[in-house]
């Protein structure tokens, strides 16, 4: 595979959710037209789990002062998930300082988006229990024991060789993706 | 420990969280649950019960919550006024509002102020107590805790108590790091731990809802250090506030001026009538 996954690595997992109306190759078509009009990428979110200034932007940048690669893994799901069709109007960095969001790119219904620069279509599997929460007031938990519940979301830091605890502990990534600078952003 | 009435414990309560301003994560404003909320203020009543305290941030109306339970007649005991110091206009007037609306305004009172900021010099060494539930700093080594607790300690009196309520989860080594370092600071002050209840308090907390924290009661035998001064907080802890190289960019949260407080905001709902002459 394209991707290498090495242990002390930054992993941002996320679930991406898919449904009869758009699959998952529609998604990156669509996507990978925002690049080319604007140059980056931004995916939508919410939740608080990967708030843009607390988590996303400190653990990527803590990461790569110490030269480790940070990469968003997803695992694909189906998904009826509930989306408010507001268009994002103005983004931030901080939450302070406000621009208009670029040409090219929409974000319908969701308060955050990552920044990336490309979508990769690959198929792998990776184990929660070879995760632990790398920023926050979980930090150093186990991301089998965190992804749980309404949280399915995190940053983690991969530390792999520890057999499966679970069940369900082995979640299959169908994309993944480079963050870019500013990584994460606040929408309007 | 609780012998008063919970159902009008809990509506007094109520009142209390009617009125707040809604959280902002992004500066570890978490609320507390209600329950949990019940039972601290009835703590913090009875272990403040006659003297001036200031809280060091308050989001969660804790000082509003001990007040009013006792002005509610729900117990009989708690502080004698109480000084609530936010960086948050929200949390500050909605504390001044509240207060007018329940006629003791010329006891509980709040005021706009950053912990990074010197401590006022006519706040300096005046109050019997300090209460704070600071940012836990687990991305900081404890270091928001720290300094909310330093500016209670400026605070209060020499013969003094203080209150800190962080998180406590002895599975998760950072809270037990920042605790003991919390203790070893209060320590520093001349302060020992008086009493301590661990794991008491849930949170509407996202990425850890299982995480509880402590209340940890500190009481002066000797005023080790006594600041005459305050002074701010200095570039390289200023610059590390939020975790590495992650500084307080934020000095004050201010309030836009509405009409509606505690009520829906317009701009979330619009009305739509049955139109037609007949309403149909």
């Amino acid at each position: 595979m394209a991707i290498e996954l090495t242990k002390g690595m930054g992993l941002l997992f996320m679930k991406v959710g898919v449904h009869a109306r758009e699959n998952l190759e529609d998604i990156i078509k669509r996507k990978q037209q925002e690049y080319d009009k604007a140059g980056m990428i931004f995916w939508g979110y919410g939740g608080n789990t990967c708030h843009p200034s607390k988590h996303v932007q400190p653990f990527v940048r803590e990461f790569k002062k110490q030269g480790k690669e940070v990469m968003l893994v997803m695992q694909e799901i189906n998904s009826n998930h509930f989306a408010e069709p507001k268009a994002a109007e103005e983004y931030s960095e901080d939450g302070i300082n406000w621009q208009v969001v670029p040409k090219g790119i929409e974000v319908l219904g969701s308060r955050y988006a990552l920044v990336l620069d490309r979508l990769e279509l690959e198929g792998f599997d990776i184990g929660l229990q070879d995760m632990s929460v790398a920023i926050g007031p979980s930090r150093g938990r186990i991301a089998s024991d965190y992804i749980q519940g309404h949280v399915d979301k995190g940053c983690f830091e991969f530390d792999p060789g520890s057999p499966p605890l679970k069940q369900n502990d082995v979640k299959h990534i169908s994309l993944y993706a480079r963050l870019k600078e500013p990584y994460a952003v606040h929408l309007k | 420990m609780k012998d008063f009435d919970l159902r009008a414990a809990i509506n007094a309560i109520s009142d209390v969280t009617q009125n707040r301003p809604q959280p902002l994560r992004e500066f570890d404003q978490i609320y507390m649950k209600v329950a949990d909320m019940v039972l601290q203020a009835d703590f913090i009543a009875r272990r403040f019960d006659g003297l001036d305290v200031v809280f060091i941030g308050d989001g969660d109306s804790i000082a509003l919550s001990a007040y009013h339970l006792k002005t509610s007649n729900v117990i009989d005991y708690g502080p004698n006024s109480i000084l609530v110091l936010d960086f948050d206009e929200r949390i500050v007037k909605s504390i001044i509002r509240f207060a007018e609306k329940y006629g003791f305004a010329d006891k509980v009172s709040s005021q706009l102020y950053n912990v990074a900021d010197p401590l006022p010099s006519d706040l300096m060494h005046t109050r019997d107590a300090f209460y704070t539930n600071p940012p836990w700093g687990a991305s900081n080594d404890g270091e928001s805790v720290i300094a909310f607790m330093e500016r209670g300690i400026e605070a209060v009196k020499e013969k003094s108590i203080g209150m800190l309520v962080i998180a406590d989860a002895p599975d998760i080594p950072w809270t037990q790091s920042v605790l003991l370092d919390s203790q070893r600071i209060a320590n520093d002050h001349g302060f020992l731990v008086a009493e301590m209840l661990p794991e008491q308090h849930f949170y509407h907390l996202d990425d850890a809802p299982d995480l509880k924290s402590c209340s940890c009661l500190f009481r002066r035998i000797t005023p080790k250090i006594w600041n005459t001064e305050s002074r701010k907080l200095d570039q390289v802890r200023f610059e590390n506030f939020y975790g590495n190289n992650n500084p307080l960019k934020v000095r004050y949260v201010r309030e836009q001026l509405t009409l509606n407080y505690g009520r829906a905001e317009e701009h979330t709902y619009r009305l739509e009538s049955w139109g037609g002459k007949n309403g149909d």
